[in-house]
């Protein structure tokens, strides 16, 4: 019979989503189960140009061409046997569909039962609808996904499932006759012709139907593109929150997305901005000493480089003391660094003595001069250090006795008072940032001009590794979204932290 | 708090002269000394001052401005002559002027503060 015309045109049709006046509603099998008739096959309900339609509303990436070439090839029998009735239900369609469970199986069975109470050629023709729609409802979930993808992947899937169904269908299935596969090769047109006696019957009922079908259709594809688009916004949340959660732990603050995270003042979020480009202009300025040392330019050239260095860390001096006016806790407390430089922080910044010690370890051979030079400039580093966290935690025990208040809390006065003293934190952050500076601006003044380039080097790559080491640090694995038992999670954490290590070696 | 050796410098009894300059009065104490400081007893900035030439083995002769009775207007008198706020510290060595907190770590980094000290004899090697 023509079985498989319809299959064909039913396929087809499926594609086309946008399809709505063409009958792909007549081949679904979801409609109302107070359905009982017969079905008729959609190209009846539709008339005789359908099969033309078919073919130029072919809006879907799937090739239903290879698919019906595929059926036609696997000579697939269909027919009208109620034992077909389990088969269609255990090859289920796609997994997202099976997301709802309340998908009534026994809408198959009902189509398959009534499909008994028509004439031969409906029964064919609603067997060819059921199977039409298993398909349909396999290739349903797959449509829009392979609209969007496009892919060949995608197709070679949807294909598979259908055609091994298929085969289940024809090798259990018994023949009906060889009429039917002989009808499988005819061209669509002829078999419409058979068909259009029945367009009169019910033709009022079977347009409702047909309506309420596609409607049924419609709104399932739309619950489902909305559930998926909930889901991925889902995920999507989560990691989000497990990044804030993480970024706000390790306070780690990157210039372009300072102000949101946490409670972060106007001034700080610029500060971190510019340092964020200033820590770019380091970048270049480090790669311009390297360059410069490795070409071996002449000193006059190489003190330019230097000099620019120097002012690169003028900058960067000037910045914190404009923050230092708008927030002086961002910048005391570090907020600004990464957590292993914060480690060492010293009222704001790097420890002026510190550096030196570093230096001098990896300096070249230095003449007499240059020692007594470099450890000078450590000693009074030092002992101006020293001034500077006396006279800081002088500040600090006021603050305390004015907070405490003694026997009677003034309130208002106190507070006053506590404010003041405060302010005072800006001027030893000055001050501090004036002795770092004033360090860096002596070294070229004990070095010659390649010691120098050589030192300031040393220093910028020094701090890179620092920070380096900081992000090493944190995006180190960890057991995150499964707690198990503690234990085994620091187990892993141990075992995951160990290959990280190896980075360091090549510090 | 105290130095190594025990005692701020020597603090020097105010002249009951009330009427007269202050910055005529500031640059009369400032020459009396090797090293002359002007403070504010609860200055923190002032407090890490003392500490650096304490530290630095110097004693250096520190006036309180607020324990002063003139101690005001010599503070207007030293900010108009630094220039900033605050006007205190502000050290001066050998009776010429140094300057505030910034100056004086300045040029204990770049190497001139304790060839001035030894000029100025507060400072032996």
């Amino acid at each position: 019979m023509n079985q498989c015309f319809w299959l064909e045109n039913g396929l087809k049709n499926k594609s086309c989503m946008a399809n709505h006046r063409v009958g792909e509603t007549g081949l679904t099998d979801s409609g109302p189960s107070s359905h009982h008739h017969h079905h008729i096959p959609y190209a009846v309900l539709h008339g005789m140009n359908v099969p033309a339609s078919f073919i130029h509303q072919e809006g879907s990436a799937f090739d239903f061409g290879e698919l019906e070439e595929a059926i036609v090839l696997q000579g697939v029998k269909i027919r009208n046997d109620e034992a077909q009735a389990p088969l269609f239900t255990t090859g289920r369609p796609a997994a997202t569909l099976e997301m709802f469970p309340s998908w009534p199986m026994r809408f198959q069975q009902i189509e398959i039962g009534s499909s008994k109470s028509g004439g031969e050629s409906t029964d064919s023709g609603s067997a060819v609808n059921t199977l039409s729609s298993k398909t349909e409802n396999q290739l349903e979930p797959e449509s829009p996904v392979s609209k969007k993808a496009s892919s060949s992947d995608h197709q070679a899937f949807d294909q598979k499932p259908m055609q091994q169904q298929l085969l289940e269908m024809a090798s259990d299935i018994s023949r009906t006759g060889t009429s039917q596969n002989q009808s499988a090769a005819k061209p669509p047109q002829e078999k419409r012709r058979g068909s259009t006696s029945e367009k009169q019957l019910d033709a009022k009922t079977l347009r409702r139907l047909a309506q309420n079908r596609e409607a049924a259709r419609k709104s399932r594809l739309r619950k489902k593109a909305y559930v998926q688009q909930l889901e991925s916004s889902r995920i999507k949340l989560t990691q989000l929150e497990q990044d804030l959660q993480r970024a706000r732990s390790e306070g780690l603050f990157l210039g372009g997305c300072a102000g949101a995270v946490g409670n972060i003042s106007s001034g700080a979020a610029t500060f971190d901005m510019e340092y964020a480009r200033w820590l770019e202009d380091d970048q270049r300025h480090m790669l311009e000493l390297r360059t410069g040392l490795q070409a071996q330019l002449s000193d006059s050239d190489l003190r330019t480089i230097v000099d620019s260095y120097i002012s690169h860390y003028d900058e960067i001096f000037r910045l914190k003391g404009m923050a230092a006016k708008s927030d002086i806790f961002h910048l005391i407390t570090g907020m600004w660094t990464t957590p292993a430089e914060r480690c060492f922080l010293w009222m704001g910044g790097f420890r002026p003595s510190e550096l030196i010690k570093m230096l001098i370890s990896q300096l070249e051979p230095l003449t007499e001069q240059q020692v007594i030079g470099i450890y000078r400039l450590q000693h009074s580093s030092q002992q101006a250090e020293e001034a500077l966290t006396q006279g800081h935690e002088q500040l600090q025990q006021s603050l305390i006795d004015t907070i405490a208040g003694g026997p009677v809390f003034d309130g208002m006065q106190q507070m006053a008072v506590a404010l003041g003293k405060l302010a005072n934190l800006e001027g030893f952050v000055r001050q501090a940032d004036n002795l770092r500076q004033q360090t860096l601006h002596q070294l070229p003044r004990i070095l010659t001009t390649r010691q120098a380039a050589r030192c300031f080097l040393m220093i910028g790559e020094y701090y890179a590794r620092l920070r380096a080491l900081s992000s090493v640090w944190i995006s180190r694995p960890r057991e995150t979204l499964i707690s198990d038992d503690h234990s085994c999670q620091t187990t892993t954490d141990l075992q995951m932290v160990q290959p990280s290590q190896n980075h360091f070696s090549n510090f | 708090m105290h130095c190594q050796t025990g005692s701020w410098g020597s603090y020097m009894p105010t002249s009951r002269n009330t009427v007269g300059d202050p910055l005529e009065r500031i640059e009369r104490l400032a020459s009396e000394n090797a090293v002359v400081i002007f403070s504010i007893s609860s200055c923190c900035m002032c407090h890490a001052i003392k500490r650096l030439f304490c530290g630095m083995g110097v004693n250096p002769t520190v006036y309180e401005l607020d324990e002063d009775p003139r101690g005001k207007d010599m503070e207007k008198a030293l900010m108009r002559l630094l220039g900033t706020s605050p006007a205190v510290p502000v050290v001066f060595i050998g009776g010429k002027l140094v300057g505030a907190m910034d100056r004086v770590m300045a040029s204990h980094i770049n190497g001139t503060l304790v060839p001035l000290l030894k000029e100025a004899g507060a400072l032996w090697l």
